[in-house]
């Protein structure tokens, strides 16, 4: 579980995100939902460390991760897997050795161990016969796919996706937010996923919360979502014509 | 002002995480390596050809503006031989590296700033300015003095073929003038001004990569300012340590 309280950061004066506070829940994908440029990132970011946050406090489990140094935040970070928006893989090493990078880094495991392993995450993630090339080689979802691999090579406890489907056909997209859905479920993690998608709400939202101009404006499920009051969660939800369609058959 | 002290602050705040505790030194050490080939051994040819020619001009250009009978010939090859080891393999060709490593830098830490690979370096817990900064600064540190003395060879070797070939010099004059009144410490001083270009070109330029915020244009303009700012502060440190080591 990681629960974040009062949340607040700024950025030169300008505020972007305003006490937000939410928990998300262990073992379901938790979707943090909200418009380009309404503070998502900026939330997701910060509860992994990446920004310093101005006020508020940040929770893993019973562990205060906003108040701990680099080596306390360290530890926590070894059980954290993240998917960025661009993948993030380095460009510099192959497939395996994207894979394999924080085996190396993290593990005592000899060269067999961790290729085992390198190899069993990507067939995971059915990633087949591409261990030596080269990240500039690869498609835009096996890109997202290689880097899922990389993100739980470690078994994290943790999973942060940063708009996974973002630059994906329709079809890639639902596989990628499948595989996320799986992966929470069979090694129990907390996986929180950053998304404008409304598939991805649908299909894989079990917890999802909606930022709106850096606050929190809505919280619940994806069986709930649909039929909220919020009237700018539903400008959100039903902001294009097939979704609008939807609605107005629904109401008929 | 202000924004100049920041900067400084900024450097100097890198700089510590740089030199914190390595995570895996192995892991360092194959980095080192890599480095060791990117940053050292791509240079080498570079370096070369410059040195070559230099040296050649140098003789050249002396030979032409001593002619005059009270100059034993043999001065020509002990000034070719004094101006590249004292100024040319170490400043001019830290200059030249500036260009080359210093650019090779920025541009791809900034790249990997910009792309979120840094990012997921701190997220896997990784201190990534350690991980990046320290294996390019050990590599430059201990493969600059080799290229130094590379460039003066070469150099040396350069104003010797230019020298007999267009016959302003005979090769007995010219390699007794690089033999007369050799002080070894040149070469000392030379190798001693090379460490410290070697830490201000690579640093000064990672600290401009690791720092980008923004895109593509801002990457460019990193490697830019990372070749600029390298340049001026070794042409700085090129007076102090000169002041410093022969006075």
């Amino acid at each position: 579980m990681i629960k974040v309280i009062n949340l607040e950061k700024s950025f030169d004066g300008r505020i972007v995100l305003d006490n937000v506070s939410v928990t998300f829940e262990a073992g379901k994908t938790n979707l943090i939902i909200g418009r380009s440029g309404s503070g998502k990132t900026v939330l997701l970011k910060s509860i992994v460390g990446l920004h310093n946050v101005d006020k508020g406090e940040i929770w893993f489990e019973d562990i205060l991760f906003s108040k701990l140094d680099f080596a306390g935040k360290k530890a926590i970070r070894e059980q954290m897997g993240m998917l960025f928006q661009g993948s993030a893989l380095f460009d510099s090493l192959t497939v395996e050795q994207n894979v394999r990078f924080p085996l190396d880094m993290f593990t005592n495991k000899t060269l067999e161990e961790k290729i085992e392993r390198v190899n069993f995450c990507l067939n995971r993630v059915d990633i087949i016969n591409a261990n030596k090339l080269f990240p500039a080689e690869l498609s835009g979802g096996m890109k997202k796919r290689v880097a899922i691999a990389r993100a739980i090579s470690l078994n994290p406890k943790y999973l942060f996706c940063d708009e996974p489907n973002s630059g994906l056909d329709p079809i890639t997209a639902i596989l990628i937010d499948e595989l996320i859905k799986e992966l929470t479920e069979e090694y129990s993690m907390t996986t929180i996923v950053n998304t404008h998608d409304m598939n991805s709400v649908i299909e894989i939202g079990e917890k999802i919360v909606f930022i709106h101009e850096g606050a929190k404006c809505w919280e619940g499920t994806n069986k709930d979502i649909l039929h909220s009051d919020c009237a700018t969660l539903n400008d959100f939800v039903f902001a294009n014509a097939l979704a609008k369609q939807l609605r107005s058959s629904e109401t008929k | 002002m202000m924004k100049f002290f920041t900067q400084v602050g900024l450097y100097f705040l890198l700089l510590k995480k740089v030199f914190s505790k390595p995570e895996k030194p192995s892991v360092y050490y194959k980095q080192t390596m890599r480095e060791f080939v990117y940053l050292g051994l791509t240079s080498v040819g570079i370096i070369a050809i410059i040195s070559f020619f230099m040296g050649a001009v140098i003789t050249l250009q002396t030979a032409y503006n001593t002619e005059n009978p009270i100059y034993p010939k043999y001065l020509i090859g002990l000034g070719c031989r004094d101006s590249i080891i004292l100024e040319f393999s170490s400043s001019v060709a830290a200059l030249i590296l500036a260009g080359k490593v210093g650019s090779n830098i920025a541009s791809e830490i900034g790249t990997m700033r910009v792309t979120e690979q840094i990012d997921a370096l701190e997220i896997m817990g990784i201190n990534s300015a350690s991980y990046l900064i320290l294996p390019k600064i050990i590599a430059t540190l201990l493969f600059n003095p080799i290229l130094t003395l590379i460039s003066i060879i070469v150099g040396i070797l350069g104003g010797w073929l230019a020298g007999t070939s267009a016959g302003v010099i005979t090769s007995q004059d010219y390699i007794y003038g690089i033999q007369y009144a050799f002080i070894p410490y040149y070469v000392t001083y030379a190798i001693i001004k090379t460490l410290f270009f070697a830490f201000i070109i690579t640093s000064v330029s990672a600290f401009q990569g690791y720092y980008v915020d923004g895109g593509s244009l801002e990457v460019g303009r990193a490697s830019t300012k990372a070749v600029v700012f390298s340049s001026v502060i070794i042409l700085l440190f090129n007076v102090v340590l000169t002041q410093l080591l022969l006075s």
